[in-house]
């Protein structure tokens, strides 16, 4: 079984996130926020980490390092948010992120962009 | 006798207030709760939606407490809260719950009740659903209003309801559009819910049809306009238009060492030239590209301090 890990400071759309995630063969877990993130991170290596927003990345800490235990490119990262500008997006790019959707999002095509994603990893 | 009515004053005002202190507790406790059962309320009217959403049929699900009070807004903005950050979504059960525990009626009788940003947010919560041409109708005095927040929402209402008349709704529209109001219309585009069709918006005379054209050129990058915004630029009409033209040309990254240009920055105040500058410095224009187009001295250090405090390495 996957094991999903969505970081979202907005209860709303961790719901939103997980919910679209339902019925596939995976353990969805939620963060509310960096420490909670890294808590988990450590007690479980997860397979896919979705961070909805970009506030995570200027809270001074290297989220995808916490992430990404040493020597290991597991987990992918997913980052969903609002900002468009291409600076950001580069930037969280060059950061280690490997997708990123912005807001509206759909909700089909990001579980079959999770989807493929898993299965690839097998 | 005084001490006797000494005593009995302060005897109540102690107990008024000990009375006021009790209600305020027990209206904060109150309010606590209801937070509480609100934020469990929500969670679960989520879940329901989507679950009939991921199903896509069946009979309207049945979202527990619906009749107590604040539980038919929670459900309302649920919805809206769903539509505001997804689009792609199927319209004909999200249609269905609305019209089964009448949310759009529901709202439009806030809508009427309320004044200010209240009677605004309700308009917002009612242009996230899927609407019916009925209740725009009804929506559609509110575009009047002296309040600008319950006019623009008034409009999105229109626009929601009804995408094939967003040009004429648009131009139609009695004030300038703000820089946050381009935004939300641009975030119904995204949507799906609005033509991306920028070329008669940004030929067309009215200023707020332009600003929605260019907003749409520079949000999805579309170089093939280049022609259309040095037309703008050139045009001696609105300078406001000639500067969102000029704008959207160094977002596109475009080459800007052209006639037009020079005779737009000529024209531009030093404050005007200087918001550019930042501008195009933090789009990674070279830093001889900014010495051609701005010449005098103050202009010219003013811009190099600005491209090393971008810390750009440029090749």
């Amino acid at each position: 079984m996957h094991r999903i890990l969505i970081v979202s400071e907005e209860e709303f759309l961790c719901d939103v996130i997980r919910l679209s995630l339902a019925g596939m063969r995976a353990d969805v877990r939620c963060a509310p926020g960096v420490a909670a993130m890294e808590r988990l991170s450590r007690r479980m290596l997860f397979d896919l980490v979705i961070v909805v927003g970009t506030s995570l990345f200027f809270s001074g800490r290297d989220v995808v390092r916490i992430l990404r235990p040493p020597g290991l490119r597991k987990p992918l990262v997913y980052v969903v948010a609002w900002q468009q500008a291409e600076q950001s997006v580069l930037s969280l790019l060059e950061c280690g992120v490997d997708q990123y959707l912005t807001f509206p999002v759909s909700l089909q095509r990001l579980r079959m962009k999770v989807a493929n994603d898993l299965n690839r990893q097998l | 006798m005084t001490e006797r009515l000494l005593i009995a004053y302060t005897l109540l005002t102690a107990l008024a207030t000990a009375a006021l202190l009790g209600a305020l507790c027990a209206s904060e406790l109150q309010a606590r709760r209801r937070c509480g059962r609100d934020a469990v309320l929500g969670s679960r009217y989520l879940r329901i939606l989507m679950l009939y959403l991921l199903s896509g049929e069946g009979p309207v699900p049945r979202f527990p407490m619906i009749r107590r009070a604040g539980a038919r807004r929670l459900l309302a903005e649920t919805v809206a809260g769903l539509t505001g950050v997804t689009y792609g979504l199927d319209t004909a059960p999200l249609r269905r719950v609305v019209s089964a525990y009448g949310l759009d009626r529901w709202l439009l009788g806030r809508v009427r009740r309320t004044f200010g940003c209240r009677r605004a947010r309700n308009l917002m919560l009612l242009a996230r659903m899927p609407l019916d041409g009925a209740v725009a109708a009804r929506a559609a005095r509110y575009v009047r209003s002296r309040n600008r927040r319950v006019r623009f929402q008034a409009l999105m209402v229109q626009l929601a309801a009804d995408p094939s008349a967003a040009l004429r709704l648009m131009a139609e529209y009695p004030a300038p559009f703000s820089a946050c109001e381009v935004g939300e219309i641009l975030i119904l585009l995204r949507r799906g819910m609005l033509p991306i069709a920028y070329g008669p918006l940004v030929e067309s005379p009215c200023r707020n049809l332009r600003i929605v054209g260019l907003s749409i050129v520079r949000q999805f990058g579309i170089e093939e306009a280049e022609p259309q915004l040095l037309r703008i630029v050139a045009g001696d009409e609105v300078p406001e238009l000639g500067r969102e033209a000029l704008y959207t040309l160094c977002a596109l990254r475009r080459p800007l060492t052209r006639r037009r240009v020079s005779r737009r920055l000529a024209v531009m105040s030093s404050a005007e030239r200087k918001a550019l500058m930042r501008y195009m410095a933090a789009e990674g224009y070279s830093p001889g590209l900014l010495r051609r187009l701005f010449d005098a001295r103050r202009e010219r250090s003013y811009c190099e301090s600005l491209v090393q405090s971008y810390k750009r390495s440029l090749a």
